[in-house]
């Protein structure tokens, strides 16, 4: 009995580490070959770097214009986040706080963009659609459309908002405060967690979003993210010599968002599991 | 207080949402729906051809190769990552050590960029000057390295890597459903003398249930309907043999250079009834998942 419970252990702990291993080791690998040389990269065989090549990321950073991308990323992603906690929270109030005609329809067409899988025809009509408002030469018609795939964000908010007692609306009203300052001043800050996850949330799709930038910046690197610039360069002609700029750029998208998982991984992950119930 | 003033306000606070939602989310889903019926490739005149474009689907047999790779990357990605989530989530819902740490690394791929991974992957699997392959020869695992993105392996490949990105997620959606169980009921049951094996089988799989059933649900929609990691992986190559349906549609809107022939030019209208076409059969997918997963609760 004793034995065969100590195996049991063993066996298990064997299972979960080797998983925990391959989980990580792409990572790990991303990470150890942002300091290797191309070459070492792509013959060396090597786990660890020989040489720590820190000058990888200078590099990456001035010729292969990831400075450019990483500017880009963060416009995009820090609007993108700001936009889409200020219209959601704002819709989210006045359905949860009011009644009024067309809320039903309001509520049903969020639920339709949410389920409706149509592939990238949207990115067509979008992009015409921006070039007639003159947005295509500029990040705002990506930050436009990133904001208006609000849906679950709004649903999340509306969950939150249900948790906020409605007694202090009352007593705000007969204080004389009028709905829209009640919203500013009250609602608001009380929603602070649920803006928080919220914005943790839009943050990673904004940040990770490919092909949107990507359609809207083909022909325009000046405008690309990192997550275009990097898939870029495999396309290119020199993509064999500059597997190190990969490995480099990489990390530069990886590691904002990982040292953001690192402190706040128990909200990403509340949030995922709090998904299923909503 | 007045009641027209309060929905003027109602209305005020809706209207950036209710508009943006209107014009960049469902306006573009009319527009593939009008154009579906149209002889469109983005210059010139749209000509109003009627059912033309779906009895095109019906011959194209690249989309119809297109839709059996979906299948089997679905089905694939589905058979290796439900089990796999379900049985971690089993494990890191008993208290054992270091399971937050365990769930926070299990759960780490589904934060990052999947085209980003995607880059990684690539200078990872790369058949030649691979970094997997580098280590196989190294080791005389094998004498010239394994064609992982070469037509034997390719979809193995991208399948492998979907997997990465998704047992994490599911594991948490598991998780959360395992938790609804209460303690006590494992507490009797193995003062009954039941094993962990028996628990399993007879308490967690069939409270799970509900659960488990929408997870799936998800889980088929999601491998479905993904093609970015493919996308950047292998480009649906080799010769279209990991060419998703979503690829595929992409590829009528925005020609990639270097895919096969008759996706060099721009097709609106043909692509959006692919886009109707493919939208349906997801839907239908899911509806059968549905029905059959229902009947199935009720006999047990």
């Amino acid at each position: 009995m004793r034995t065969k419970e100590i195996t049991g252990k063993t066996v298990l702990w064997i299972f979960l580490l080797a998983l925990a291993f391959v989980t990580l080791i792409p990572v790990v690998i991303t990470i150890l070959g942002s300091f290797k040389t191309n070459s070492e990269l792509t013959t060396g065989a090597t786990f660890l770097p020989s040489k720590w090549h820190f000058s990888n990321y200078a590099e990456a950073w001035d010729q292969a214009n990831f400075s450019t991308y990483t500017m880009n990323s963060l416009i995009v992603s820090l609007s993108t986040v700001a936009g889409t906690l200020l219209v959601a929270s704002m819709a989210a109030y006045v359905v949860d706080r009011m009644d009024f005609f067309g809320k039903k329809i309001y509520v049903g067409m969020q639920s339709f963009t949410m389920f409706v899988a149509v592939g990238a025809v949207v990115l067509r009509p979008q992009f015409d659609l921006m070039v007639k408002l003159h947005l295509h030469s500029s990040l705002w018609g990506v930050i436009l459309i990133l904001i208006s795939a609000h849906a679950s964000i709004f649903f999340i908010l509306l969950s939150f908002m249900k948790g906020i007692p409605r007694e202090l609306d009352e007593a705000a009203r007969i204080d004389g405060s009028s709905l829209g300052r009640t919203f500013w001043t009250i609602i608001l800050p009380l929603l602070g967690p649920g803006l928080g996850v919220g914005a943790l949330f839009t943050f990673r799709g904004a940040w990770n979003e490919y092909l949107l930038p990507l359609v809207f910046t083909m022909t325009k690197p000046e405008l690309q993210t990192l997550t275009v610039g990097l898939a870029n360069l495999k396309y290119g002609i020199s993509a064999a010599s500059q597997t190190h700029y990969m490995m480099a750029g990489a990390c530069l998208s990886i590691l904002p968002i990982l040292i953001a998982y690192v402190f706040a991984n128990k909200s990403f992950m509340q949030m995922t599991a709090g998904s299923l119930k909503g | 207080m007045n009641k027209s003033k309060n929905a003027a306000f109602a209305y005020s606070f809706l209207l950036p949402s209710a508009l943006l939602t209107l014009v960049l989310g469902i306006y573009p889903i009319a527009w593939a729906f009008r154009y579906m019926f149209y002889n469109y490739k983005g210059y010139g005149t749209a000509r109003f051809i009627g059912l033309d474009n779906f009895s095109r689907i019906l011959r194209d047999a690249e989309f119809w190769n297109s839709v059996v790779n979906t299948f089997v990357y679905a089905g694939g990605k589905l058979l290796l990552s439900i089990p796999l989530s379900l049985l971690l989530a089993a494990i890191l819902n008993r208290k054992i050590r270091g399971r937050q740490l365990l769930r926070a690394v299990f759960f780490m791929p589904t934060v990052i960029s999947t085209a980003v991974m995607a880059v990684v992957f690539f200078t990872i699997f790369n058949s030649y000057n691979g970094i997997l392959n580098q280590f196989l020869i190294k080791f005389n695992i094998s004498s010239s390295g394994i064609d992982w993105l070469g037509p034997k392996h390719a979809m193995l490949t991208v399948i492998l890597v979907a997997v990465w990105g998704a047992v994490g997620n599911y594991m948490l959606l598991f998780l959360a459903g395992l938790q609804n169980i209460p303690e006590d009921v494992y507490e009797s049951s193995s003062l009954d003398g039941a094993n962990k094996i028996q628990q399993f089988r007879f308490i967690t799989l069939p409270m799970l249930g509900p659960v488990l059933q929408m997870v799936i649900m998800l889980a088929i929609i999601n491998a479905l309907k993904g093609y970015e990691s493919i996308m950047v992986l292998t480009e649906g190559g080799p010769a279209g043999k990991t060419e998703v349906m979503f690829l595929y549609l992409y590829k009528l809107f925005f020609p990639v250079g270097g895919s096969a022939a008759s996706t060099q030019v721009q097709e609106f209208g043909y692509g959006s009834a692919v886009a109707f076409m493919s939208a349906v059969i997801v839907g239908m997918i899911s509806l059968i998942y549905f029905y059959a997963s229902r009947r199935m609760n009720r006999i047990d």
